[in-house]
C-alpha cells in the first residue's frame, strides 16, 4: 500500500498500460479519477469492482483527446469534486505508422494532438491544483521510439519525444513548488499494439532485449507506482526507461 | 499495512557503516530482507543498530567485515556468505571512497586508490556474487555511482571517472546476465546529505543545491528508496538503466 489516502488522474484506463495502471494504483490505496475514451459497461463495472475489493473510490470520466472542449468539461467535473489531487499519469496515446514520405500532414496533427497538446492541456490545469497543494507527482507515459527512433513510426516517436522535453523543463518549472515530473520509456510491451505486428519482426525484437523476452503492462504499472508514490521523493525530470535492456 | 517489497529475500549491501548504505539496510530490513551487511571495520554501535533491525523487522542481518582494498580478505568474506547456503537475490555495491581535485592535481597514487575501492573491488565482488546468483538464474544487482560519472563536475575528474567505470561495466553486465535472469541497473546520485559532502566547500555546495529542479539536497532515505525499487520486483522489466535521484539537475 504505497498510496495510502491519495488521489490520482490516469488518462487511457480502457485498457493495455492504462488499465493495468488504474488496477495497480488502486490496490495501492490510492482513489481514482479514471479517464477513458467513451463510456463502456465492462470498463465501469470493473472500476467498481476495483474500487470494492480496494476500499477506495474510482470514478470513471470520459472524454475524447483530440476535443478540447470535452477535455475542459471533464476537467471540471474533476475539480468539482473539491479533492486535492496527487498523482497525474497521462498514458493516453495513439499511433498511425507510416513511412516518413507517406505521412498525411493531418494525421501527424491529430497524433500531436492526442499524444502531446491534449496531454499539456490536461497537465496545465492539474498542476495547477498541485502547485496550490505544493505537492504532486505527474508520470507521463513517453515511448524508447522517441529516444532510439522507431521505423515506420516518425509521428508516434516525435511526439513521445516532445512529452520528454515537457517533462524535463516542467520538472525545472515545477519541483521547487512540490510537484515533480517523470516520464517513463517503455520498451516492447506485450499489448494489443504489439499483437498486430507479424511475429518474425517481434522475434527480432525479442533478440536484441537483454532480458530476452517482452514486458508486461504491470511491469510498467509497477515503475509507475514507483515515480508516483513518495518512493521517488528526490527523482524529478528523470526519463527511465522500462524496456528489459536495449 | 506495512509494505514489504523484499520478503523473503536475501540482500548483500557494501558500505554499511553510514550515510547511504546504513540506510538501505534499514529500508531493506523494514521491507523484510535478510541481510549481509558489509563494513570495513567493526564497532559497537554498528552491531548494535543491525541487532535492533533484526528484531524490529523479524530477519536476519550478519554484519560481513572486510577492507574492500585487500583482496584476499574479500575472497574470505566471500567464503563467509557462501557458508550459509542460501540464495543470494540482491547485491548492492554501495561502498566508495569520494576525492576532489583539480584534474592538473590529481595524485597518480589517489587515481589508483580510488579506482580500486570504486570500481575494482565492486567489479571482482559482483564477480563471485554473480557465480551464486547463476546458481537460481534470478537476481538484482545495484551499484552506486553519481551524477558526478555523468556531468563532469570541476575537481571529479578521478571520482567522476571511476563512477563512470562502474556505471559502464553494470550496462554490459545486464547484456550479459539478462538472458539468465539478472538484472543489473545503477543509481546516480546528486548531492545527498552524507560525510562524502564534507570534501566539498559549502559555497559549491549551495551552489550545487541552487542548481536542483527541487532546490534542496538529497537524503540517505531517497537514495535507499530508489535502491528498493531496483532491488524488488516492481522493477522487473527494467535493466541496463541509470537513474540519476538528484532532485533534478
Amino acid at each position: 500500500m504505497l498510496l495510502t489516502g491519495k488521489n490520482a488522474v490516469i488518462t487511457g484506463c480502457l485498457k493495455g498500460i492504462g488499465r493495468s495502471t488504474l488496477e495497480t494504483i488502486a490496490i495501492n490505496g490510492s482513489n481514482v479519477w479514471a479517464c477513458a475514451l467513451a463510456p463502456d459497461e465492462e470498463f465501469e463495472i470493473f472500476c467498481q469492482d476495483l474500487a470494492n475489493e480496494n476500499n477506495v473510490w474510482i470514478k470513471p470520466v470520459y472524454f475524447d483527446l483530440s476535443d478540447h472542449e470535452q477535455i475542459k468539461t471533464a476537467l471540471k467535473q474533476i475539480a468539482s469534486d473539491k479533492q486535492p489531487i496527487n498523482i497525474l499519469v497521462n498514458i493516453a496515446g495513439m499511433t498511425k505508422d507510416a513511412l516518413f514520405h507517406m505521412i498525411p500532414m493531418d494525421q501527424m496533427k491529430l497524433i500531436f494532438e492526442v499524444n502531446f497538446f491534449a496531454q499539456m492541456y490536461i497537465t496545465q490545469f492539474i498542476t495547477k491544483l498541485m502547485v496550490r497543494q505544493k505537492v504532486g507527482s505527474v508520470v507521463n507515459i513517453s515511448s524508447i521510439s522517441a529516444l532510439d527512433g522507431s521505423y515506420g513510426q516518425l509521428s508516434y516517436s516525435a511526439s513521445k519525444a516532445a512529452i520528454i522535453g515537457a517533462t524535463k523543463t516542467l520538472s525545472i518549472e515545477l519541483a521547487d513548488k512540490g510537484v515533480r515530473v517523470n516520464a517513463l520509456a517503455p520498451g516492447v510491451i506485450d499489448t494489443d499494439m504489439v499483437k498486430a505486428v507479424p511475429e518474425d519482426i517481434i522475434m527480432k525484437r525479442i533478440n536484441q532485449i537483454s532480458l530476452k523476452r517482452l514486458g508486461h503492462v504491470d511491469e510498467v504499472s509497477k515503475a509507475v507506482l514507483f515515480l508516483a508514490s513518495d518512493l521517488s521523493d528526490y527523482i524529478s525530470g528523470q526519463v527511465i526507461r522500462i524496456d528489459g535492456g536495449i | 499495512m506495512e509494505e514489504r517489497l523484499l520478503k523473503g529475500k536475501n540482500a548483500i549491501v557494501t558500505g554499511c557503516t553510514r550515510g547511504i548504505g546504513r540506510s538501505i539496510v534499514e529500508i531493506f530490513a523494514q521491507n523484510g530482507a535478510n541481510i549481509w551487511a558489509c563494513a570495513r571495520k567493526k564497532t559497537e554501535e554498528f552491531e548494535e543498530t543491525l541487532q535492533l533491525l533484526s528484531d524490529k523487522f523479524n530477519i536476519e542481518i550478519k554484519p560481513v567485515y572486510f577492507d574492500l582494498t585487500d583482496k584476499e580478505k574479500m575472497k574470505i568474506a566471500v567464503r563467509t556468505i557462501m557458508s550459509d547456503k542460501k540464495d543470494i537475490d540482491i547485491l548492492v555495491n554501495n561502498a566508495g571512497i569520494t576525492y576532489n581535485a583539480l584534474f592538473q592535481m590529481s595524485t597518480i597514487d589517489k587515481l589508483n586508490e580510488v579506482f580500486d575501492v570504486n570500481f575494482i573491488s565492486p567489479f571482482l565482488f559482483t564477480q563471485y556474487i554473480v557465480k551464486i546468483m547463476l546458481r537460481k538464474r534470478s537476481g538484482s544487482i545495484i551499484n552506486i555511482a553519481s551524477s558526478a560519472a555523468i556531468d563532469g563536475n570541476p575537481g571529479r575528474s578521478v571520482y567522476g571517472a571511476s563512477k563512470a567505470a562502474l556505471l559502464c561495466a553494470t550496462k554490459s553486465l545486464a547484456a550479459e546476465l539478462g538472458d539468465q535472469g539478472i538484472r543489473a541497473n545503477v543509481i546516480a546520485p546528486g548531492i545527498t546529505k552524507t560525510e562524502m559532502l564534507s570534501s566539498m566547500t559549502e559555497e559549491v555546495i549551495n551552489q550545487t543545491v541552487i542548481n536542483t529542479d527541487m532546490k534542496r539536497s538529497g537524503e540517505p532515505i531517497d537514495i535507499a528508496n530508489a535502491v528498493l525499487f531496483l532491488a524488488s520486483d516492481l522493477s522487473s522489466y527494467v535493466t541496463g538503466q541509470v537513474i540519476r535521484v538528484d532532485g533534478g539537475m
